[in-house]
Formats: structure tokens, C-alpha cells, sequence
């Protein structure tokens, strides 16, 4: 007894002490739980449960009850009464009550969280046909909103946490895995998308927790803003080795694609508009050429591009835990052809979670994991590239074909550009898909080392020092070979350029954690910690241009003209200190105040550090004794409140504050040039957010629901103010803090265990979020900042009073009867009919008289907002005995895209168009159409010049994100050592609802921006996965 | 014994928590290892040379002297028709239809500035270490300072009067009383000073001549070698290029003054003094490597690993090959259309198939694949017909002047040597010289800057109409960028 005492107890005072003892089991089938912690409660003096569910405690005198813990089960606690014998029995947490959640530098019980956490099980994403975890995410957790921007494998999806957080940094969040911050985006530095994410296999995660408000996030300081994605990786669970084998195979098609016109409508369309113009500069009609063998040419350029793609994925686990040991280790390997063809992606990896306690005080763990991934794909387009892919795929004439006549196999080029096979114009200008698809080559290869070390030292209970250190190492080969034969490198004679780039991270973290209870009423928590993070990138790239001969396909082969490329270097060094304290009365009343000082390498002399903190409290009504009452009906009921401030240097690269001369050369010979004009009064940009949360359950915990209220004031805002290019400075730039910019809105979750019995089970869980977002302040004297699409098109603005990258066009009102033009409204508000072949293009439509051109710059106006005003998801999971099936729904409403490809499609150039251009051109007076009167080489009145309005739409969709059914077989006999095969089915990406005559209103051919969202410019569509997959689980 | 155990355990925390605060590296600064900060540019005579270099590496820039500023004043006139309707190509500037968003405006006005901008901070920085004596202790010479000092004074000379061709009215419509350009003249680094007024373009001739008649007597007598000579600026370079800004002042008596620094009094004319200037025996060899005759005056060099850039260089817009090239305009009137067939500069033309038909290209820039062909910002040919154009401007017809125009006729056309009687009057003798040059510099951006400062209609060709002087077409307009930030700026 006097043992038990040294070894359990830390007091210094020998109390009297009564031992208790017993049995714990489980509700669900009677049998003994291992495993199960049993405290006394108020105090740290505890016990595991034995294999056999048994436990001995030697309980101090006056001691009231007994608290039972355990992962899965609902924690039970056992008033003392002078008993000596205690037998529990644990009920199941059908309801999630208890759980545990991973929050920042620790974990905290479910209903103790003062913050606003959205949590996300592995389990709901591992099996999902993507490339990496951040696709699966949409419609999973309030507030949360995912766009990808199109089907190309890997293209990493952009991830909004409430709202929209910067302007020109980023609003992308902070991504920890196992506690590191990990590099985000795309990492690839060619055509070949490969999202950093991607490294991670979705079978590995444990949880997602996305931590929203100030509270939750303030203590990652600085790079807070844009909220924080914890990622925790699995463990193995106690209890008999477990191994999985998980597989699915699967088939990718893209689905919407554009109705365009074949050769004889193109034909008869395009010459129609040729007679509209006599000054067309075609000398004769356009006609369907036949080749050698007789045959017409209608060719139908999606067929080139487009393929049904095959993958497969695998990936094995082995997971369990002793008592002092517990391992999980997991090996993956995917292959993915994308619905575009030549488009793949290839990964393979292994991890190793391992946690070992050493003894009594002492526990180390380690996770590592490698990954290596590979991706491919052909030039997709970046809006407005020759090469890309889309757009080729619609845009090419149907009386154009990729071979050429004479039947000799020769693909049918005319220098760089596709072949003219005789039609009246003279050089088409775009690119040959199959030549360029068959004879360039866009590859990016990764190898990726994710591991964290951690040493915990616990010398007391109560007391935990942890050290932590993190890496995340990258490299990153990228080849990009273009041929000489045509397309955009037979100006050089073809182009190979390979890059190798090495971003590399260690972080380093410790922490001090005390836990302790005071009077068995006052818990209190507090943190203290420092952490240093370094991170650099080094690039270099090799360059050849003029081939030698058409044989060599690679970098290594034989070219005329090497160069070297500059590539790149930076070093960046972060210095942290953070605390946190939290304190709760009885799990009553709670407190938490967090804060971190942060001090960051970029920033100038004098102005390296910044200091960011939060505070919350929490009251729980459902625990007082005038709520008791209510408890059969409200079995939680908590009112949350939060407030704080976090930064965002996401925008503030390694050496914003200098001003800098970059090397170069005049000739052959050197020269410095002034390239940056710094500023030496950069801070990071900081937000204040606050939050007003309410929890509650009813009906006995069976639905769970959380609303919370947020506004998030973001000022510091870094934007590049816009100088008078006259002055001459670098970009026309110079990067100052002065914007501000708000978010706010409303975030509802439910989930609701509909039915739990022993055959049928139904799950529902739903969110739904509204955003509001406005810019306040922009810099003094910018009254707005325009977006760019594709370095060409002005398709955004963002303006004081408006939320940020509101579309700008100009407004039209279809097309005049009479006439067959198209109707502009000029800013006074008079309609202005465009002719574009008469002298007078722009006449009023009222008297016929002239008037003056139509400009973006003078007649644009706001013509909608891209950013979702109502989002969220229905998740419905559903088994029946050995039966399950799972429906998840996307919504997105109240906004705007602006169909960029729409404008392409309706091109009275030489282009393609739609089909309905060709079925509603206006041809007679009276017709009433939505399509102009053809006139070759009109690209005003489709919206090429500049933005319509009459291509903005609605974007408002539902979607169908996934649905899946599968069949579970048990009852195998023991020598196979399996437990279970799930066979299933899945489809991903199945269904669209919505109005939007594109090829799906989720998109953004702009990737992950704040000025351009919401356009739609030759992007890729999207595609429909169907799988087939098998669970085994030994 | 349970008191010792747990004060060391706590002890040995503090210590391990200490231990780590203390290990703290300070490396919260870091230097950036590939590119130099602003206090350092001036430690070294060699990175002030690699300023200098960077200077002229800045107005080499392919959207300006590098490539496009020669095509923009080429294609808006009647020599040339595209290939293609690209307007990354330029298609706008050849059509006349320009606005103020159109990428060429707000490009070529953006990189002629950010030019002027590193030429004033130069300036600032090598007045002020001077000033210290720094530049004394890195082992620069007076004479050295002097030199760079005008090297960069010329430069910015030569910005302003190459912004004046296309954002201005010409001097000779008003003696310079339409809006010219904001002038530039101090460092800019901050967010300060956006707004300034058009000086008009009297004014700003006054500053272009002030910057390189200060120049001149700074600079060297000879850079040292021929490739120095024709790609850094001399005494000799700054007075060719006054002949031209004079001309276009209509200052017939000082382009003579000018002339005559660097051309003889007598065929063959050559430069008396400083670097010889003189015509190269053949046409073609101007265009071949080292690309540094004594015909070059001032041109920008390239290398096979120092490029204008995609669709930048003039051998893209000039050569068969590319997609996007200009073919030249046959029509009556045209350089082609007055060139015989046995003129040098029509043989060196190069042939390609458009549409089905054959067509002519300019051969000066005959590397396709490697653009690394230098290009002429000016050459002696030009200070030549500029000298004739002011002596019959000012003296009337004289046998000085029809013995310059036939040095540049029959160096490349040996049997059209003309005589005073070819001429029935001066200004039969002028259209002789317009001819001249139209036929001689084509696809050297001379062509809009002889229309324009002659206040001619711009020509028309193919379907394109005539551009005539009144119109809001003569001139480009003033970029949508400058006039949104700029807020004393007026529109053309």
C-alpha cells in the first residue's frame, strides 16, 4: 500500500487511504474494456483497467465519486458512497458526446471548447476518388467553402475559412499536420498541377479540425487570419494488430462539355457572316476539304482532348497498440488518369506513426512518412494560352482536322500554328491539339519527407513538458519539353526546361503544460511555449532551346543552345513565444485567453515582431440547477462568446522591407538593376474577429447542433497601391498596409442521429453558412483595384462599398428585333447598337445617330458578386445491417460567374461556335433571339473585346458530391484471420442542379485569388468518377 | 527524500525550458544571397560599371529598344501588313486601333519610365557618393564619373525623345505648344508624388537637349573597343543622335552644327574626330556579326543567353518563319514598290508563302531561331540624310547635299547615283530623301517619326484607311494607367 502510494500519488502528505476496486464492461455486448481510465474525481490520482476490465484504486478518504473514461464510451461517473466494490458499465457514445478534439498545441473534450471548431472525421473523406484530402472537404464543415477549380488532376482546390481574408496576400489557411505547418499549394512549377496536400494520403488521417474563430486560432499568431486546418494522423488503437487492405478502381469522365457546331453548320454559319461582311478580308467561303481517301473532314476536337480516364488506388495498413507501445503503419500507392488525356497522376507512400513510452515519465513518439508522387498532364490552359487544351477543344474550326489531307499520317501544321487545309484564312494562330498533346511533355516529380519527432516528459501529474521537432523537406523535379515541329516552341526549335526546387522546413517547438484541480471545482489549464520555424527554398533551372533533331525528346538529348535559368533563393526565419490559459468552474464557466508574440525575418529593423491574442468564455446553462429541469429535452445548452486578433504574413515575402538590385546582363556583359522598391513599414496584415456561438442538444443528445454568429474586421490590409507608371517604380507598385475589409455572417450545424438500432442505423448531419463581405477602405486616392484574367481580360473590380472582385461589365440587354444587334447601355444609361462592319460601329438604337465607343473603363459597371452568399452541405449515411449507403449534397448560392467561355463560343471570328449560335443567329428583321447577326470577325458583340453582361449568370447550384452503397460480408471462418469485407460503389462529382449554361458554375480559371474569383475562361470542365472499391479488414 | 525528488525533476525542467530559449538562433535577420540591397550598390567600381550596364540593360527592354519601340513606329505606316490579327502582336498599333487599356500603350510608357526612374536614382546615388568621396576611395576617376554620369543623362535624352514619337503631337504642328510628357527628373522610391503635369512639348525637346548637350562633353572621346563603342554612348553617339531630335525641332542650323562634328566636309564622309563613323562598304554587312561596323552608331546587343524576349525581338516580326511576322505592303508608293530589283537592300529581303502567295520580308534579321541579332538604335546612314535634309532646308539644293544622299543611294544601289539636275527644285530633292529613308530604314522605326514630324497624313494600306492629321488616331493615347493614378495627367 505504501508503494501504491509512492508510485500514484505526488502529495507530499501520507492521507488515509481506502482501496476500491472492480470490473468495467461494455454496454453494447457485457465484455470487459481494457484500457479504461478511472480517476478519482477532482484529483489526478488514477488507473488503467487491466485486459480482463479489472481495476484496484487506493481512493483517499472523503473522496466523492469515481470518474470512467474511455474513447467510444460515454464517461460515467460512480459516486464513492463508502463502497469498497465498484462495477461499471459503459455505454456506448452513439452520439460523439465525449469526444476528444484535437485543438491548437493540444486536445480538449468536445463540450469544453469555448471556440469554433468544425471537426471532420478521416473516415468521411479516405475513401473518396481524389488526389488529395482538401477535395473531399466540400460541404463538411460550416463556414468552411471549397471550390475546385477544375477537373485537372491535382489542381489544388481553393479553401476559404469565413470568408475572403486579404487582398493581396493570401486567404488560403494555415495547414498543421501532427503539429507542423506544412507547405500549401501547388508545387509544381510546369503544367502539371501537383497540390501539395497531395503527399498526404487521405487513409492516413485520424480527424480534420478546422479552427474558425479567434479563440481557436489566436494562438498561431500571425498566420492565423485565414483560420487553421489541424490534420492528425492515425495511431494504433489497442488491442489485436490490426490490418487493412483498402482498394477501389474507377473510372473519370468529364461531363457538360460545350454542344459546338460540326463542319456543314460551321460552314454555312461562318459564310453567312462572311456575305455580313464585305470587308472581312476572307478571299472565298469557308468549305469541308476531303482527304486522300475520299472522306470529309468534320472533326470533333473534344474527342482529342477528352478520354475516360482509369485509377486505381491501394492501400494497406497495419495499426495496434501494447501497452507501452503503439504503431501504425500504412503504405499507398494511386494511379490516376484524369479525363483529359495525356493527364496522370502517380503516387506512392509509406508512413510511420510510433509511440513508445519509455518510462513512467518519459514517452516519445515519432510520425514519418515519404511520399512520391508524380504527375503529367498536357498544357490545360491558363485563360488564354494557344496551347490550352479547353479551350482548343472548342474553339477549333470542325473543317480543320489534325492530319493532314494527302493521307501521309503528317499531323497538319503550318509552322507553329494548325494547318489552314486551304480555307480563307491565312493562319489560324492556334495550335494543333494532337500534334502538341502527342509531342510535348509536362511532367513534375516529387519526393516528400513529412516527419515529426516529439519527446514528452511528464515528471509529475499535471505537469508535461513536450519538444517537438517537425520537418518538412521537399524536392521537386519539373520537365517541361516542347517540340520545334510546332506550337509554341517552334519559334526556338523546340524547348526543354527542367527545374529542380527544394523548399525545405524544420520547425521546433516546446511546450510546458500544466493541468490541475483545485477543490475538485476550479480546473485550470495553462500553456506555455516557444517555437522557431526556418524555411527556404532553393531552385535552379536548366534550359535548351534549338534541338538538333527531331529524335530527342528530352533535356538530355542533343541541342544547340543551353542556358541556364536564374531559378531562386530565400531564407526565412520565424521566433515565436505563445501561452494560454484556460480556467473552468465545475465545467460551468469557462475562461481562455491566449496570446503569441511572433517575430519574422521579412519585416524591417525595429518592426520584427507583433503580438496577437484571443479571449473566450463559455457558459453552460444545461449544468445549472434551474436548467435540470429541462435536461430530458436540452441535454446541452452552452452560450460561447470569443474575441482577438491574428495576422496574416502570408503577403510579406522573405525580404519585402529592402530595396533590392537584381543581377543580370547587358549583352555579355554584367549589370545591376533596381527591382524592388521596398517598404521599411510593412506589418503583417491583422484582423480582429469575434464570435458569439450557442451549442445545444436535445432529445438526449441525439441532435447536436451549433449556431455561431461571426464578424471578422480585417485591417492592415497590405495592398499594392498602384503608383503613376511615370514614376517608374518596379511592378508600379509599392506594398503599404492600408485596406480594411470585413466578413461576417452565420454558421448553422447540425447533425442528427436519426435512428440508432441495432439493424438500422441513420445519420444526418447539415450546414449551412451565409457570408457577407464587404471591402471598407482601400488605399487613399485608389478608388479600386482591377482584376486581370490571364494577364489579358479586366474581368474583376474591387471597389470601397462592394464585396471583393465583384464582376465588371458592361451592361447589354440582349438583341434589338429590328436590327439583329446587340444592345450596350453606355454609362448614361441610353442604348448603343454595335455594327461591326459598317464605318459607324456604335449607333444609338433610339435615332440611328453615331455614338461614341463603348469602353470597359468608361461604361463597366458591377454586374454581380462570385462570392457565395448561402453555402453548405447534407451529409445522409445509412446502414441496414450489412447494408450502407451514404448521399452527400453541395449547395452554393447567391452569386455570380462570369462564362469568359461563353464569349468564346459566340466569336463570329473564325473560331467554332455553339450550336446555338448557329439554330438562333438573328437572320430576319423582327426575329427575336438572344444570338446577334452574324458578321465575320465580330468579337464585340459575344463579349471578347470586353465583358458583357449578357454572359454573368447565376451560379446557384446543388450538387450531388457523392453517393455510395456498399455490402458488408462477416462471419468469416478464424483461419482466414479476416473480420471483414466491404464491397461498395461509388460515384463522385454525380449530379448538377443549376441554371448556369457552362460547364459547371464551380470553377475558377484563376485558381486561388482574391481580386478574380468566379471566372470562367476556357477553363476545364469538371468530371464524374464512378468507382468500384473493397475494404478488408483482418 | 520525496521533496528532493520532485524539486529536482522541476529544476531540471526550468533548465531544459531555459536551455531551449536560450538556443534561440537570431537569425531573424536574414540577407537575401541573390540580390543586393540598396546600400551596397555603390561599394564596388565594378557594381557602379554593372549599374551603368543595368541602365542601358533597362531601356533594352524588348517592349522598348530591345524590339517593339522599332515595330510600333514601323507598322503604323504604309511599309507593312501582318500576318496575323494577333493583337499580342501588335495588330492594334498597325489598324489604329489603340486605347488607352491596349497592352502596347500602357507597356512601352511603362518601360520607357521605369527607365527614367533608374537613370535618376543612378544619378541621385553617384551625385551623392561623389559628393562623400566614396567613389574616389572604390578607385572611380573623375573622368569615370564624368562618363557615367552622361551615359546616363544621354540615356534619359533618349527615353523622352522616344516617348515623344508616339504620346505627343509633333513639335512642327505648333512649335511644341501641344502637351508633351511629365517630366521625371528625381529618384522616386516611395508612394509620394504621384501627380504631375504634362510640360508641353517644347518643354520637354528643351529638357532632351539639356540632358544631352550636358552629356556630351562628360563622355568619352572612345569607349575603348568596337563593341564598347556601338552599345555604350560616346561624344560621338550623343552628336548623331542630336542631328535626329534637332531635325525634329526643325533646328535645320543645328543640325548642321551637329552634323558636322561627325561627318567631312567631303565624300567618303567619316567622322573626323573621336570614333570613326563611316558608311560600311556593303548593306548587308551592317546585319551581320559582330553586328559592330563603323556604320553602327549606337544598337543594342544581344546574346544566345541574353534575348529580347517572346515576341519581342525584330527578327519575329520580320522574318518569314514566324507566324506573326509583317510582310511588306507592295502598293504604289511603298519602300518595296521603289526599290529596284537590284538594290542591295531589296536582294537581302527574304521570301516566304502567305495565303498561297509569295511575299518579301526585311533580311536584316535573319536569326530566327536565336534572336541574338543586335538592334540599331541609330546609324550613320541616318546623321547622313539628316545633314542633307537640313543643308536643302536651309541652304536650298547644293551639291554637299545630293553627294550625302548618293553616299547612302548607290552604297547599296551603285547606278542610281543622282546629280543636281535629277532635281527640278528643293523639294523634289526633299521627297528624294524621304524615299531615301523609307527605302533604307525599313524595320528600323524611322518611317512614323519622318511622317509625323513632316505633319503628313499617316498612308493607309490594304483595307486600312488614312490616318489624317486631325485625327484622335495620329498620336496614341495616353495609357488608362497613368491617367487613374496620375491625377494632374490630361488624355490626348
Amino acid at each position: 500500500m505504501l508503494f501504491s502510494l509512492l508510485l500514484f500519488t505526488g502529495s507530499l502528505v501520507i492521507a488515509q487511504t481506502v482501496q476500491i476496486s472492480g470490473t468495467v464492461t461494455s454496454s453494447e455486448d457485457g465484455l470487459p474494456v481494457p484500457g479504461v481510465s478511472v480517476i478519482v474525481k477532482g484529483t489526478t490520482i488514477g488507473a488503467l483497467t487491466g485486459v480482463d476490465g479489472k481495476y484496484i484504486l487506493a481512493v483517499p478518504q472523503n473522496s466523492q465519486a469515481l470518474v470512467f473514461s474511455f474513447i467510444g464510451f460515454r464517461t460515467f461517473e460512480a459516486p464513492i458512497q463508502g463502497k469498497n466494490s465498484i462495477d461499471v458499465t459503459l455505454e456506448t457514445d452513439l452520439f460523439k458526446v465525449d469526444e476528444v478534439v484535437v485543438v491548437a498545441y493540444g486536445t480538449q473534450q468536445k463540450r469544453d471548447i469555448t471556440g469554433a471548431i468544425s471537426t471532420v472525421s478521416g473516415k468521411d473523406i479516405s475513401l473518396m476518388p481524389v488526389q488529395s484530402f482538401d477535395q473531399a472537404l466540400q460541404g463538411k464543415a460550416a463556414g468552411v467553402n471549397i471550390t475546385m477549380p477544375n477537373g485537372v488532376l491535382n489542381n489544388p482546390p481553393v479553401i476559404r475559412v469565413r470568408g475572403f481574408n486579404s487582398i493581396s496576400s493570401s486567404s488560403s489557411p494555415l495547414i498543421v499536420v501532427d503539429g507542423v505547418p506544412i507547405f500549401t499549394g501547388n508545387l509544381s512549377g510546369t503544367n502539371s498541377f501537383l497540390n501539395s496536400l497531395s503527399d498526404i494520403n487521405p487513409a492516413d488521417i485520424e480527424s480534420m479540425e478546422i479552427l474558425k474563430d479567434a479563440s481557436a486560432t489566436a494562438i498561431y499568431g500571425s498566420r492565423a487570419a485565414s483560420g487553421v486546418i489541424l490534420i492528425t494522423t492515425k495511431r494504433g488503437a489497442a488491442g489485436n494488430t490490426k490490418v487493412t487492405y483498402d482498394g477501389y478502381a474507377g473510372w473519370t469522365q468529364p461531363y457538360n462539355l460545350f454542344d459546338v457546331m460540326n463542319a456543314d453548320q460551321y460552314i454555312e454559319h461562318k459564310n453567312l457572316a462572311r456575305a455580313n461582311n464585305p470587308a472581312s478580308g476572307l478571299g472565298f467561303d469557308f468549305f469541308v476539304p476531303t482527304d486522300a481517301n475520299g472522306n470529309r473532314i468534320d472533326t470533333k476536337w473534344s474527342d482529342y482532348v477528352y478520354q475516360t480516364g482509369f485509377q486505381q488506388n491501394h492501400a494497406i495498413s497495419i495499426s495496434g497498440a501494447t501497452k507501452n507501445t503503439s504503431y501504425y503503419l500504412s503504405v499507398g500507392y494511386t494511379d490516376q488518369e484524369g479525363m483529359v488525356q495525356k493527364n496522370s497522376y502517380n503516387r506512392k507512400n509509406a508512413r510511420l506513426n510510433i509511440d513508445q513510452k519509455v518510462n513512467k515519465y518519459i514517452s516519445i513518439s515519432a510520425n514519418i512518412s515519404y511520399s512520391n508522387g508524380y504527375s503529367k498532364a498536357p498544357n490545360t490552359g491558363a485563360s488564354f494560352a494557344t496551347a490550352g487544351a479547353a479551350r482548343l477543344a472548342f474553339v477549333l474550326a470542325p473543317n480543320l482536322g489534325p492530319y493532314a489531307l494527302d493521307g501521309s499520317g503528317k499531323y497538319n501544321i503550318n509552322g507553329s500554328a494548325i494547318g489552314n487545309m486551304g480555307q480563307p484564312v491565312a493562319n489560324y494562330g492556334y495550335y494543333n491539339p494532337v500534334a502538341i498533346f502527342d509531342l510535348n511533355k509536362f511532367t513534375t516529380e516529387n519526393d516528400r519527407l513529412l516527419a515529426t519527432l516529439s519527446a514528452t516528459i511528464e515528471p509529475f501529474k499535471g505537469l508535461t513538458f513536450k519538444t517537438v521537432y517537425g520537418l518538412d523537406n521537399v524536392s521537386i523535379e519539373d520537365n517541361l519539353f516542347q517540340t520545334g515541329v510546332t506550337g509554341d516552341s517552334y519559334a526556338s526549335n523546340g524547348l526543354a526546361w527542367n527545374q529542380f526546387n527544394r523548399p525545405n522546413r524544420w520547425t521546433w517547438t516546446n511546450t510546458l503544460n500544466y493541468n490541475v484541480t483545485l477543490s475538485e471545482k476550479f480546473n485550470l489549464g495553462a500553456l506555455a511555449g516557444i517555437e522557431e520555424q526556418f524555411t527556404s527554398g532553393k531552385s535552379w533551372i536548366g534550359q535548351k532551346t534549338n534541338v538538333n533533331d527531331v529524335f530527342f525528346t528530352e533535356y538530355h538529348g542533343s541541342w544547340t543552345t543551353a542556358g541556364m535559368g536564374t531559378g531562386g533563393f530565400y531564407e526565412n526565419y520565424f521566433l515565436s513565444y505563445f501561452g494560454r490559459l484556460n480556467f473552468n468552474f465545475d465545467r460551468k464557466y469557462y475562461f481562455e485567453v491566449t496570446g503569441r508574440r511572433d517575430g519574422f525575418s521579412g519585416l524591417s529593423e525595429g518592426n520584427k515582431f507583433g503580438n496577437f491574442g484571443g479571449a473566450s468564455v463559455m457558459w453552460n446553462i444545461s449544468k445549472e440547477s434551474f436548467a435540470e429541469s429541462l435536461n430530458s429535452i436540452v441535454s446541452d445548452l452552452r452560450l460561447k462568446a470569443s474575441y482577438g486578433r491574428v495576422g496574416n504574413m502570408s503577403g510579406i515575402n522573405s525580404y519585402a522591407s529592402l530595396f533590392l538590385y537584381n543581377s543580370g546582363v547587358y549583352g555579355a556583359v554584367p549589370s545591376w538593376n533596381f527591382n524592388q522598391a521596398g517598404n521599411p513599414e510593412l506589418q503583417w496584415e491583422a484582423s480582429s474577429k469575434f464570435d458569439l456561438g450557442l451549442s445545444f442538444a436535445l432529445l438526449k443528445d441525439r441532435i447536436q447542433a451549433d449556431i455561431n454568429w461571426y464578424y471578422n474586421n480585417v485591417d492592415d490590409l497590405i495592398l499594392n497601391v498602384p503608383q503613376s507608371p511615370s514614376k517608374g517604380i518596379p511592378n508600379n507598385t509599392v506594398p503599404a498596409n492600408m485596406g480594411t475589409m470585413y466578413n461576417t455572417g452565420f454558421e448553422f450545424t447540425v447533425t442528427s442521429y436519426n435512428i440508432t438500432g441495432p439493424k438500422l442505423n441513420w445519420t444526418t448531419s447539415l450546414n449551412l453558412s451565409t457570408l457577407k463581405n464587404e471591402v471598407t477602405e482601400l488605399a487613399p486616392g485608389v478608388t479600386e483595384i482591377i482584376g486581370t484574367t490571364g494577364g489579358l481580360e479586366q474581368t474583376n473590380r474591387t471597389l470601397v462599398g462592394l464585396p471583393i472582385g465583384n464582376i465588371w461589365a458592361v451592361e447589354t440587354r440582349g438583341v434589338d428585333p429590328a436590327t439583329g444587334r446587340r444592345i450596350f447601355v453606355n454609362a448614361a444609361g441610353q442604348e448603343i447598337l454595335y455594327s461591326h462592319e459598317a464605318a459607324n460601329k456604335w449607333t444609338n438604337r433610339s435615332d440611328g445617330s453615331t455614338a461614341s465607343a463603348i469602353t470597359l473603363a468608361k461604361d463597366g459597371k458591377a454586374s454581380g458578386s462570385p462570392l457565395p452568399t448561402l453555402f453548405g452541405g447534407i451529409d445522409n449515411n445509412l446502414t441496414y445491417g450489412n447494408f450502407d449507403a451514404s448521399l452527400n449534397l453541395t449547395y452554393s448560392m447567391g452569386f455570380y460567374v462570369y462564362n469568359g467561355s461563353k464569349a468564346g463560343l459566340r466569336d463570329q471570328r473564325w473560331w467554332n461556335n455553339s450550336v446555338e449560335v448557329y439554330e438562333n443567329a438573328w437572320k430576319t428583321a423582327g426575329q427575336v433571339t438572344n444570338i446577334p447577326k452574324p458578321v465575320m470577325n465580330d468579337n464585340v458583340s459575344n463579349g471578347s473585346a470586353f465583358a458583357i453582361s449578357e454572359n454573368v449568370e447565376k451560379g446557384n447550384f446543388l450538387k450531388v458530391r457523392s453517393f455510395s452503397a456498399g455490402y458488408s460480408f462477416r462471419n468469416f471462418p478464424e483461419i482466414t484471420g479476416i473480420e471483414r469485407i466491404r464491397v461498395y460503389g461509388q460515384l463522385f462529382n454525380a449530379f448538377v442542379f443549376t441554371k448556369y449554361t457552362g460547364s459547371d458554375p464551380e470553377v475558377s480559371t484563376n485558381g486561388d485569388t482574391n481580386l478574380t474569383p468566379g471566372i470562367d475562361r476556357n477553363s476545364a470542365p469538371q468530371a464524374i468518377t464512378y468507382t468500384l472499391g473493397i475494404n478488408v479488414t483482418f | 527524500m520525496i521533496k528532493m525528488k520532485n524539486t529536482y525533476k522541476i529544476s531540471l525542467i526550468l533548465f531544459l525550458t531555459l536551455l531551449v530559449g536560450a538556443c534561440s538562433k537570431d537569425d531573424l535577420t536574414l540577407a537575401p544571397q541573390t540580390a543586393l540591397g540598396e546600400p551596397n550598390a555603390f561599394d564596388t567600381k565594378e557594381r557602379i560599371v554593372g549599374q551603368v550596364n543595368g541602365l542601358y540593360a533597362s531601356v533594352k527592354n524588348g517592349g522598348f529598344l530591345g524590339g517593339r519601340y522599332y515595330v510600333y513606329n514601323d507598322i503604323r505606316e504604309e511599309n507593312f501588313i501582318p500576318k496575323s490579327t494577333n493583337l499580342v502582336t501588335n495588330y492594334a498599333t498597325w489598324n489604329h486601333t489603340v486605347i488607352g487599356s491596349t497592352n502596347e500603350v500602357q507597356n512601352l510608357w511603362g518601360f520607357v519610365y521605369a527607365s527614367v526612374n533608374a537613370i535618376n536614382l543612378f544619378l541621385t546615388g553617384l551625385d551623392a557618393n561623389y559628393a562623400s568621396g566614396k567613389l574616389a576611395t572604390v578607385g572611380v576617376s573623375d573622368a569615370e564619373y564624368n562618363q557615367y554620369k552622361g551615359e546616363a543623362l544621354a540615356l534619359r535624352g533618349i527615353c523622352y525623345f522616344s516617348l515623344l514619337q508616339l504620346y505627343a503631337q509633333p513639335y512642327n504642328k505648333d512649335n511644341g505648344a501641344s502637351p508633351g510628357l511629365p517630366l521625371r527628373l528625381l529618384a522616386e522610391k516611395t508612394a509620394a508624388n504621384n501627380d504631375l503635369a504634362r510640360s508641353s512639348v517644347a518643354e520637354t525637346y528643351a529638357q532632351i537637349l539639356s540632358d544631352l548637350n550636358a552629356a556630351e562633353p562628360l563622355l568619352a572621346t572612345n569607349n575603348g573597343s568596337a563593341l564598347l563603342n556601338v552599345t555604350r554612348l560616346h561624344k560621338n553617339s550623343v552628336a548623331a543622335y542630336k542631328t535626329r531630335v534637332y531635325l525634329h525641332m526643325s533646328n535645320w542650323a543645328s543640325v548642321k552644327s551637329e552634323a558636322a562634328k561627325i561627318v567631312s566636309a567631303t565624300a567618303p564622309f567619316t567622322a573626323p574626330s573621336g570614333v570613326a563613323f563611316r558608311l560600311n562598304t556593303t548593306f548587308a554587312g551592317i546585319w551581320a556579326t559582330p553586328y559592330t561596323s563603323t556604320e553602327s552608331v549606337f544598337s543594342m546587343p544581344f546574346t544566345s543567353t541574353n534575348l529580347p524576349g517572346t515576341q519581342n525581338g525584330l527578327a519575329h516580326y520580320h522574318h518569314p518563319s514566324s507566324s506573326e511576322s509583317y510582310f511588306l505592303n507592295k502598293e504604289p508608293g511603298t519602300a518595296y514598290a521603289m526599290l529596284v530589283a537590284a538594290d542591295a537592300r531589296k536582294v537581302l529581303f527574304q521570301t516566304g508563302t502567305v495565303s498561297g502567295n509569295t511575299e518579301y520580308f526585311v533580311g536584316k534579321w535573319q536569326n530566327y531561331t536565336v534572336q541574338a541579332d543586335y538592334a540599331p538604335v541609330i546609324r550613320y546612314a541616318e546623321v547622313l540624310l539628316n545633314y542633307a535634309e537640313a543643308i536643302a532646308k536651309s541652304d536650298g539644293l547644293t551639291q554637299q547635299a545630293v553627294d550625302l544622299l548618293n553616299a547612302v543611294r548607290t552604297r547599296s544601289f551603285p547606278a542610281g547615283t543622282y546629280t543636281l539636275a535629277s532635281f527640278a527644285d528643293v523639294s523634289a530633292f526633299l521627297t528624294a530623301v524621304m524615299n531615301e529613308r523609307s527605302m533604307e530604314f525599313l524595320g528600323e522605326g524611322i518611317r512614323n517619326m519622318d511622317i509625323l514630324r513632316t505633319y503628313q497624313t499617316i498612308p493607309g494600306k490594304q483595307s486600312i484607311p488614312a490616318v489624317p492629321t486631325t485625327s484622335k488616331s495620329y498620336i496614341w493615347p495616353i495609357p488608362d494607367s497613368e491617367i487613374s493614378t496620375n491625377k494632374l495627367m490630361t488624355v490626348n
